[in-house]
């Protein structure tokens, strides 16, 4: 008679290790996994400067528009993008590459700022919102060599800096901030013109845009300027519009200056022993320790004693500096990040560095970089974290509230921030994967 | 406990009849112990303990568990409501999961582990706190916009002061020694089962896959390893002095926070 099949049973501890070890091992990752880099934006999508067509027009009928992305939202770009800069309405991002797109930009483009973008319904008008990153066709001599080093772009220009042909730069020149000539009733918009610049005296190695000003530094430590000037902004020494990029001296003559800065009417340099000049708008008191006229139209020397400084970022109506040990400090208008009583000050205020994550538990955490939009700052630390604080303009904090932050705010990005960018009402970040 | 000597039983002032002997027919007062007092009368001092247990520990779990006799239950709820945080030392190993996130669990994965660094653990790590920083924040159910919230901020002493999920202050490695790690956790409201998701989730950003193999906690609230005892010391002497040796911590604690 056959007998039944015994049952089962709970596995015995032999068999439990058996299988264990005749378990199939997945990988995942191999030695060689590399950390990739992305790009993130966040803010105003209403004028396509997220470069996500989708939230201005969406795929389905019966989706809507998205107004605003509160929160990273990623970008995904075909080359590691190296640098980004956001302007008035718009983006723009460059990559290192020796291909011939070597710079994508996307949002407003009535004035031209991102080049001429054929439109594909006429082949005779340009877009004027581009709503996904295209490519901007530069007129370089060398395309397969020469490669883009920084992008920056002001309310309504944009200008790009390469390695061996000088600057680039196009959209609005009524105040002559493209380094060329004002012409009465030029219609900036659907125009081909992307004027280069070359004549410095020593290679272009920064350049920065005001709101309708640019500035240039050289490798020299030299500064010039060209654009509007009513509130002293190219330094120059008068109040008019420059339309040729001149040198600036004041101060700074001689002195060999590291970094530049400036977003709205106001401009800041660092010098490589860490001294800060200052020239530009000071009605919200940005330049008040050195005067009290609210137009300062040569460069002055900002007698600040909170050590060497780093690194400074310029915004619409407050500064920030960041010095050697990793302390950042505010001053100026708005909200300056210590919280809703400190509204303005003349005087740089330290923020705490507990607020950037430094504790007993963590004391190496200080703060590498600093950033400013017109009204929001932006600082990175060590650790690869993005605290910003602020209006909040439309989101752009990217915190996923719409109120404004009194102080600062981590906000949440899926991997090491190395690269923020801040603009008007929108921001983006360039990201490297874990 | 009840054979030790107990409090000496209460005197009362009676008027008893004079000794026999004298003669006198008149009432003396004496002082004599109460009757009611007398232990046989009384019985055991104790019959039961009201023992209360503080925030729980798994069975897998070990390390310091708070045990309040009597009066210390109601300064047990007091120390809840401190939201004091804990320490934990969790050691993981990397390259199983397991359906309960424990090494004695239904093997569910192996993968592999050895593109994994320190560099890479700590990075994760420093996400884990930034994102635990952001729920803190948020869970305090304090207006972001006062000046009392930026100056708690600075000091770092926002914390939820009621319901909240799970929140992770601190976070940082130990030992690293692939494919073994050992972590050390300051956390609020959790429970060990979280702390070993925490393990499994960590092992996932990193490609690979981990479980926990220890939870100990070293720390709840005002109570160290060193305060705790071992299970060699479990008798009376010892615990009579470790409740003497905390009374005073814990009250300073309660003082300070409430």
């Amino acid at each position: 008679r056959r007998g039944l099949a015994a049952a089962a049973g709970p596995p015995s501890t032999r068999q439990l290790r058996e299988a264990e070890e005749a378990a199939p091992v997945f990988q995942y990752a191999g030695k060689a996994a590399r950390r990739t880099d992305r790009v993130f934006g966040w803010g105003f999508c209403y004028s396509g400067a997220l470069g996500v067509p989708s939230f201005v027009r969406p795929d389905a009928g019966w989706k809507k528009p998205r107004r605003i992305q509160p929160t990273p939202y990623r970008l995904e770009t075909e080359e590691k993008i190296s640098s980004a800069a956001c302007g008035y309405g718009f983006t723009l991002l460059a990559s290192k590459t020796r291909d011939i797109n070597k710079v994508w930009g996307m949002g407003l483009n009535k004035d031209s700022q991102l080049g001429f973008q054929r439109s594909r319904r006429d082949q005779t008008k340009g877009y004027e919102y581009v709503l996904e990153p295209s490519p901007i066709p530069l007129p370089l001599e060398k395309p397969q060599q020469t490669r883009v080093l920084q992008v920056s772009c002001g309310r309504a220009h944009s200008l790009v800096l390469t390695d061996s042909e000088g600057v680039f730069t196009m959209g609005n020149n009524s105040y002559g901030q493209c380094g060329r000539k004002v012409v009465e009733d030029e219609i900036y918009s659907g125009s081909h013109l992307i004027h280069q610049l070359k004549e410095f005296d020593s290679r272009v190695v920064q350049v920065v845009c005001g709101q309708d000003h640019s500035l240039f530094r050289t490798k020299k430590g030299t500064v010039y300027a060209c654009g509007w000037g009513a509130d002293g902004q190219t330094g120059l020494g008068h109040y008019n519009i420059t339309s040729v990029p001149t040198q600036l001296h004041g101060d700074i003559a001689g002195v060999n200056i590291i970094q530049v800065s400036s977003y709205g009417d106001c401009c800041l340099a660092v010098s490589d022993e860490g001294e800060v000049f200052g020239w530009g708008n000071s009605e919200y008191l940005q330049l008040a320790s050195v005067t009290e006229t609210t137009q300062v139209n040569v460069p002055r020397h900002l007698p600040f004693k909170i050590g060497r400084v780093k690194e400074a970022a310029c915004g619409g109506t407050g500064n920030l500096v960041l010095t050697e040990d990793g302390n950042v400090f505010v001053w100026g208008y708005g909200i300056l990040g210590k919280g809703p009583n400190l509204i303005e000050t003349a005087v740089p205020e330290m923020i705490p560095p507990s607020l950037f994550g430094r504790s007993d538990f963590s004391p190496d955490v200080c703060v590498a970089h600093v950033r400013c939009g017109l009204s929001q700052f932006a600082a990175l630390t060590n650790r690869g974290e993005l605290f910003v604080w602020g209006k909040n303009l439309r989101g752009c904090l990217g915190t996923g509230r719409m109120e404004d932050q009194y102080f600062p705010w981590r906000v949440t990005v899926p991997g090491e921030v190395v690269d923020v960018a801040c603009g008007v009402d929108h921001m983006v970040s360039m990201v490297r994967s874990f | 406990l009840n054979a030790a000597p107990g409090r000496a039983p209460r005197q009362q002032v009676r008027f008893l009849p004079a000794p026999a002997g004298s003669g006198a027919v008149e009432l003396v007062a004496a002082r004599v112990p109460v009757l009611a007092d007398h232990p046989r009368v009384r019985g055991p001092r104790f019959r039961k303990l009201k023992i209360g247990a503080g925030h729980r520990l798994d069975v897998k779990a070990s390390g310091v568990f708070v045990l309040g006799i009597g009066h210390g239950n109601k300064l047990l709820t007091d120390l809840y409501n401190c939201h004091l945080t804990k320490v934990y030392t969790v050691g993981g190993l990397f390259g199983k999961a397991t359906d309960d996130f424990s090494d004695t669990g239904n093997l569910v994965e192996k993968t592999t582990f050895d593109h994994i660094t320190r560099e890479k653990l700590e990075r994760i790590l420093a996400v884990i706190q930034g994102t635990n920083q952001k729920a803190l924040l948020m869970y305090s159910n304090i207006d972001m916009k006062t000046q009392e919230a930026y100056e708690l901020a600075v000091k770092g002493l926002i914390r939820p002061m009621g319901k909240s999920p799970p929140i992770i202050t601190a976070i940082r490695c130990l030992q690293f020694a692939v494919p073994e790690f050992q972590l050390e956790i300051h956390c609020l409201h959790e429970t060990q089962q979280y702390l070993r998701k925490v393990v499994h989730e960590i092992g996932l950003e990193l490609k690979s896959s981990a479980v926990c193999t220890q939870v100990r906690r070293i720390r709840d609230g005002v109570f160290t390893l060193d305060d705790a005892l071992p299970r060699t010391q479990w008798n009376l002497q010892s615990i009579q002095e470790a409740i003497r040796n905390c009374q005073l911590k814990v009250e300073t604690e309660l003082e300070r926070t409430l």
